[in-house]
């Protein structure tokens, strides 16, 4: 192959047959529980990136079905986001993600900086209850729960919910393993279509894992369970802030 | 976390908890059967990025057990590779690789530029045999035998065979999906202990599938096996060619 073609063709490994395609992704049916709860502060200062700013002792926890989309397939997701402010902006850094599907952890980790890795999450209904699970190998890390559909949600509560944008800290080593990229980003989602929303009693528990540690943000109270489906677009990114600039 | 330390801390993401460690990367007892088989040479002018060349139509499918590897755990992995030359240096590339662990796909997707997809890979002794599988989701894609310990492989060989450099297509998109990164990356193994190398029958069939698509280099005439037990270390790699300079 001619060296013009290859760079022509280069979007991801392999060339030949890249392990995600180029968006964009669209999502159908996404469904979320999302639990809140109140942490450390000082457990939050010791993870968050400057220059964003902590606003209040806060994580969210996600569990995510996404049933239909373009080029990732069927897979589930699970994982941590704390509501930051990056100058007179809010939004959602999201700290650790969970999946069970290969295409989106590559692609997650090599177009935007998402910290994904492999392993098991789940999200179901069982009888009366949403329940969202997280497995670490043969190791439950994350149980959540809530009532299903007890309380609908306005409209704009959640519509506001998934307009915020994300902020994501991307690192690629080069091939001598120097930091290569080391950037913040930010990403928005797009075309969002509210199909459903919900509040309701919740619960959360967590616990520590040498690689997949999720208790380090501990539980102290659990502020709200939010159940949402929507179909949207996860749109492409823009360096916030460079690290290895200057 | 402030930016200096950040920047000290930083090795790969998540920030907080890496999905691969800092090398070095040492493997103890690694298994592989390697089958080498005759390609058509049309099929490989495709696939072989210049300024690679290959001068006989040559793959090797190669089926892996890591059974002891610093960092990245105990886990399997399959791999078809091109006979190359870059200039005067023979070596191997990587045309696909396929594994059942995420740190070594992550950590080799990111750090070196290796082309791993997650599947289900596996090397095992099936009494008589030596056999190695891939399946992608469930459906399997390739199926390599090899009659077990038959005849012993002199040490020159599998030496030569290990201390042959692999190349690699490292790509990393920008986050606005441009190409990042686009660079011909030459690896080596270091350090190396041969524990055993043996030659044999074989045979090899390989299978259609979308997204792994081994099929494109089929198999016309196998020609050699061997089954290799080695302990060494895999080196960070060197930018040999810069396709977006």
């Amino acid at each position: 192959m001619k060296a013009a073609e290859v760079r022509k063709r280069a979007f991801s490994m392999p060339l030949h047959s890249p392990a995600y395609p180029p968006g964009p992704y669209r999502f159908v049916n996404r469904e979320y529980l999302i639990i809140t709860y109140r942490t450390d502060r000082a457990a939050l200062e010791r993870v968050v990136p400057r220059p964003l700013e902590i606003v209040e002792p806060i994580v969210k926890y996600e569990f995510i079905r996404m049933p239909d989309s373009t080029g990732f397939g069927d897979y589930t997701e699970s994982g941590q986001v704390i509501p930051v402010r990056f100058g007179q902006e809010t939004g959602g850094y999201v700290h650790a993600m969970f999946l069970d599907d290969d295409p989106p952890i590559a692609g997650g980790r090599e177009l935007w900086g998402f910290p994904k890795k492999l392993a098991s999450p789940s999200l179901r209904v069982a009888h009366d209850t949403l329940l969202g699970t997280l497995d670490f190998g043969p190791v439950r890390i994350a149980t959540g729960s809530m009532g299903y559909k007890h309380r609908a949600l306005p409209q704009q509560d959640a519509q506001r919910a998934l307009g915020e944008p994300g902020f994501l800290l991307k690192v690629i080593p080069h091939v001598d393993g120097t930091p290569r990229i080391c950037e913040l980003v930010r990403f928005r989602l797009g075309e969002v279509t509210v199909k459903g929303a919900w509040s309701g009693p919740a619960a959360l528990e967590l616990h520590p894992h040498a690689l997949a540690p999720v208790s380090e943000l501990p539980v102290r109270e659990v502020l709200s369970g939010v159940h949402l489906i929507a179909d949207l677009t996860l749109n492409l990114g823009e360096v916030a802030h460079d690290y290895l600039a200057g | 976390m402030d930016v200096s330390a950040l920047l000290g801390a930083v090795a790969a993401m998540p920030l907080a908890s890496p999905s691969f460690p800092p090398g070095p990367y040492r493997y103890s007892n690694r298994e592989s059967l390697i089958v080498t088989y005759r390609t058509d040479p049309a099929a490989l002018e495709r696939a072989v990025p210049e300024p690679l060349a290959c001068d006989e139509a040559l793959v090797r499918c190669e089926f892996m057990c890591m059974d002891s590897s610093t960092g990245f755990g105990r886990y399997s992995g399959a791999a078809q590779l091109i006979q190359v030359a870059l200039g005067d240096t023979k070596g191997a590339y990587t045309h696909n690789m396929f594994l059942d662990v995420h740190p070594p796909i992550s950590g080799g997707r990111e750090l070196w530029g290796f082309p791993q997809k997650l599947a289900a890979p596996g090397l095992r002794v099936a009494h008589d045999t030596l056999l190695g599988t891939l399946d992608y989701g469930p459906e399997r894609v390739a199926t390599a035998s090899m009659g077990y310990k038959h005849v012993s492989l002199p040490d020159t060989e599998a030496m030569r065979m290990l201390n042959e450099p692999g190349y690699l297509l490292k790509i990393i998109p920008h986050v606005d999906g441009t190409p990042r990164i686009c660079e011909l990356v030459r690896y080596a193994r270091r350090d190396i202990v041969l524990r055993g190398a043996w030659s044999g029958p074989a045979a090899l069939e390989l299978h259609p599938h979308a997204l792994a698509p081994l099929c494109d280099l089929p198999v016309r005439e196998v020609v050699s096996a061997v089954h290799l037990i080695a302990d060494f270390t895999l080196a960070l790699g060197e930018v040999v060619y810069d396709y977006l300079a």
